[in-house]
């Protein structure tokens, strides 16, 4: 770590010539605390493609260009990450631009607000799709007072006032695009030593920050939730489910055990999923699980059901399952075949080095730390199907649960317009 | 990494693509047969999806699909089927810790498939669901793709997407799912790529036990030269959409054998480099004004891989198209964004590129080439499209050919294949009369700023944009319901 607070982390990787060069930002759409500025944290990632005076965005992109680079970046609920792929005889010109990038990020209002007309577009190019309006929905509905209420997007509403933020964007990066709250992970062909060295001469003189983001707690949810999203367009409808659940932990049992239980109810060998999806066939898609979040979130569970008059059922279905693992302890061969397909469906998507560092970059997000995730590994190896039950008779109440419906209806409104 | 082999095995038997890499934990399986939607019969439309999913997605002769999914599990590794206009692949990956079991399984499901009425249904539900509550209601961006195939294509059998049409899918039986298996999944148009760490023996295995699958090879389907476009044909796709998405394309007789697709490989990625701000179509459309959130164009059939953005292998066609994809626009500035998109391929056309601006596409494409087979299963792709092309490689073709292009080539590639004058439009827009009307008058479409811009150059360009001549075929525009779209 550099005296400013900067992480700096050198991954070796078996990928001759290449790495992955990703810079994590903890912040994302969880710190936009103010009313009105949903979806900042995304938006501020697309500014940081906006230039600096030493490289404006021409010199910038002409200059990966020239690498043969791939980068991109994305946000989530909890961080921003900005990603390139390249020679590893780059990484002194790539540490370059995103060093000058983070330090000196400089825009005018014009391309402000042009770029907010990007932002419009990727909300839009998202909306014809139904999990879009089921999962702002969800989050609207369940969270009071909590970030996790907007989406990673934003409030249409919100997305639309951005062109007249300007003033907060600039606060924005100022409170939490600082050294203490970024991490600089290299994974690939790269030397540790070298990388250090540079990153003292190329970061060293980035500022601290001293901000941190009053998020607010979300209170117990006191009963059972509903609400319906009327689609515009002919579909099947979907059921959409989320009981809130424990935050990312490392050395607690609850999240990783209901990470076990996304897959003995949800994966396709899953007998819940069989009776659905397979042998019954009421239902075509079905999914469920609690991601990582820094604060506590939710346990969602999604279903496309094939006829509207067994949406009751589904949900009757889904739930019964979830009580039944709260009084039926998992057969112990079971858990074994679920530790056994989360081990080796990690371990194999670890075949590049950029998924490495996507990987790593979310265990940077929610823990702070890459080894979080040998840790959340060995937690998986020693749970047992008591802590199963103990983790589904906590959360899986009807006074945590939040139930969307969406169905066709001619002259529906979606959601969020 | 040692080098592929690929044996094209005489006329009749399995051929092999094999990538060995012996450190490797992971093997990567992609089975692949020369056939795809245009082998679907007259009213079966779907068929070859249909197969492929009740195959892929169902059980063996020995065990149910419960069954199979349950031994598959523990050792997390899937068989996924993808299907083309001219191939089904099987896809497929296992650790070394299951590599047998898995290899037992695969084989189970591709030379002993079920072929459950069970299966069969479900398979058949997903593919009407996908077209209809998918294709149709919830994903304009791919229905704008897809109407775009369906005008550019008509008498043509690449026409209708993969999935078939409604009537089709409802018309096709498990005993027409069978006679197509044993029609098209045959010795002799299989190829059976394997790459990673393998151990020796497994493709002896392998070609011993493909060798029960009948012998010899379907005829393959001729494929016609696709008609001309003339003028700006538009169909307009009206259904519900919170803003517009709009394809634009043409066929173009290049494809990956041809020494003029590697001009255009650097011109296209000038004018619109997939999901980067490297072409001009980004730079001009989102960049400048922010019309969208991208603005891209391909000079072959593209889909993204995953969540990645570089191409799926495995999709490769005798015959290519160029198209230009504007992703959904706001209502009131579709037309300025199609104006302008026809615009910039217009002036690439007339102007060309630039030395400089060839020099630094030129050194981005050999470079950024280089991440396109970073893992085994994508490596093992490529090189199987290769051989359908009849090249080595396709990424060492691109290291031979462009160090010797001269800008004055790509630009005479440009000139023989491109042009801005006769293309086919797809636009999914929840008012059809209003955009025909506004097409029809030939009237400027001026860009609605959300804030003005101030800057003299653009303003400037967006009086020459929104007045720019498009060349409607009056007699060529037609305006189709969402829902009845592939209804047939």
């Amino acid at each position: 770590m550099l005296d400013n607070g900067l992480k700096v982390e050198a991954v070796p990787f078996d990928s001759p010539g290449l790495i992955a060069c990703w810079t994590v930002v903890r912040a994302g759409s969880r710190n936009e605390i103010e009313p009105g500025k949903s979806g900042f944290a995304h938006f501020f990632e697309h500014m940081m493609f906006r230039g600096t005076e030493t490289y404006p965005p021409a010199r910038y992109n002409a200059t990966l260009k020239e690498l043969g680079a791939d980068h991109n970046a994305f946000t989530t609920d909890d961080y921003t990450a900005y990603h390139i792929l390249a020679p590893a005889s780059a990484l002194e010109t790539i540490m370059v631009l995103e060093s000058d990038r983070f330090k000196n990020l400089n825009y005018s209002e014009e391309v402000f607000k042009k770029e907010a007309g990007a932002v419009l577009g990727e909300y839009n190019k998202n909306a014809s799709n139904p999990f879009q309006a089921l999962n702002e929905t969800l989050r609207d509905a369940a969270f009071r007072t909590h970030t996790y209420k907007h989406t990673t997007i934003g409030f249409l509403k919100d997305v639309q006032d951005m062109p007249n933020q300007l003033a907060y964007s600039r606060q924005f990066f100022d409170r939490f695009y600082r050294p203490e709250n970024c991490t600089l992970l290299v994974v690939g062909d790269v030397d540790a030593m070298k990388l250090d060295e540079m990153a003292r001469r190329l970061y060293g003189d980035w500022k601290r920050g001293s901000y941190r983001a009053p998020i607010p707690a979300e209170p117990p949810q006191q009963g059972e939730l509903r609400a319906e999203v009327d689609w515009p367009n002919p579909t099947q409808p979907y059921l959409y489910v989320g009981y809130h659940g424990p935050a990312f932990s490392d050395t607690g049992t609850d999240l990783p055990a209901l990470d076990l239980v996304s897959q003995l109810l949800f994966s396709e060998s899953a007998p819940l999923y069989q009776n659905l999806v397979v042998d019954e066939q009421e239902v075509d898609v079905l999914s469920g699980g609690a991601q990582d979040h820094i604060d506590p979130y939710m346990f969602e569970i999604a279903a496309r059901v094939k006829k509207p008059e067994r949406v009751a059922y589904v949900e009757a279905a889904i739930t019964a399952a979830l009580e039944d693992l709260q009084t039926t302890p998992i057969a112990a061969d079971r858990l074994e075949n679920v530790k056994s397909h989360m081990k080796y469906a990690f371990a194999m998507s670890l075949d590049t080095a950029g998924s490495v560092a996507r990987n790593l970059a979310h265990y940077i997000a929610v823990a702070n730390d890459t080894q979080a995730v040998n840790r959340v590994y060995a937690s998986y190896d020693r749970l047992t199907p008591e802590d199963v039950r103990a983790a589904a008779r906590k959360y899986f109440v009807t006074s945590g649960r939040t139930v969307v419906t969406l169905a066709h209806k001619p002259g529906g409104a979606g959601a969020g317009r | 990494m040692s080098r592929a082999t690929s044996k094209p095995a005489k006329d009749g038997a399995v051929r092999t693509v094999l990538l060995p890499a012996p450190s490797s934990p992971l093997t990567a399986f992609r089975i692949q047969f020369g056939c795809g939607s245009i082998d679907d019969p007259a009213g079966k439309e779907g068929l070859n999806a249909l197969t492929a999913l009740t195959i892929g997605e169902g059980g063996t002769r020995e065990m149910t699909y419960r069954e199979l999914t349950d031994r598959l599990y523990p050792m997390a590794a899937t068989i996924a089927p993808q299907f083309d206009r001219e191939t089904t692949t099987f896809v497929g990956e296992a650790h070394r810790d299951h590599l047998k079991d898995y290899y037992g399984l695969l084989t189970g499901v591709l030379l002993r498939p079920r072929f459950d009425d069970g299966d069969f249904q479900r398979s058949r539900d997903l593919l009407l669901d996908g077209l209809t509550s998918g294709l149709r209601g919830n994903d304009d961006e791919g229905l704008g793709k897809a109407a775009l195939g369906y005008l550019m294509y008509e008498g043509h059998p690449y026409r209708l997407p993969d999935i078939g049409t409604v009537q089709g899918l409802t018309a096709i039986t498990l005993e027409d799912v069978k006679a197509h298996y044993l029609r098209c999944y045959t010795q002799g148009n299989a190829v059976l790529g394997v790459a990673g760490g393998y151990p020796e023996g497994l493709i002896e295995s392998l070609k011993k036990d493909f060798a029960a699958l009948p012998p010899g090879k379907p005829a393959r389907a001729a494929l016609p030269k696709p008609r001309a476009i003339q003028g700006l044909e538009v169909v307009l796709v009206e259904k519900p959409a919170p803003a517009t998405a709009i394809s634009i394309g043409f066929p173009i007789a290049v494809t990956r054998s041809d020494r003029d697709f590697y001009a255009l490989l650097v011109a296209n990625s000038y004018l619109g480099e997939h999901r980067t701000f490297n072409g001009r179509l980004m730079n001009k459309m989102r960049g400048d004004r922010g019309l969208n959130y991208g603005d891209y164009s391909y000079i072959e059939n593209f889909v993204q891989d995953g969540g990645s953005a570089l191409p799926l292998p495995n999709l490769a066609r005798r015959q290519q198209f160029f198209s230009i994809w504007i992703r959904p626009v706001e209502h009131p500035n579709a037309l300025f964004a199609l104006r302008q998109a026809v615009r910039e391929l217009q002036k690439l056309v007339d102007s060309g590129m630039s030395a400089p601006d060839f020099e630094a596409t030129r050194r981005y494409v050999l470079n950024v080439s280089r991440l396109w087979t970073q893992d085994f299963s994508r490596r093992l792709g490529y090189r199987m499209d290769s051989d359908f092309y009849g090249i080595p490689s396709f990424i060492d073709r691109i290291q031979e050919e462009l160090p010797r292009l001269k800008v004055e080539e790509v630009n005479a590639a440009v000139q023989r294949h491109l042009q801005g004058k006769n293309l086919a439009v797809a636009i999914v827009t929840p008012d059809a009369g209003a955009v025909k009307e506004t097409l029809l008058s030939g009237r400027p479409t001026p860009i609605t700023y959300q804030t003005p811009t101030t800057s003299a150059i653009l303003l400037a360009e967006d009086k020459e944009i929104e007045a720019f001549p498009l060349p409607i075929n009056r007699g060529r525009l037609a305006v189709v319901k969402a829902q009845n779209l592939f209804e047939r």
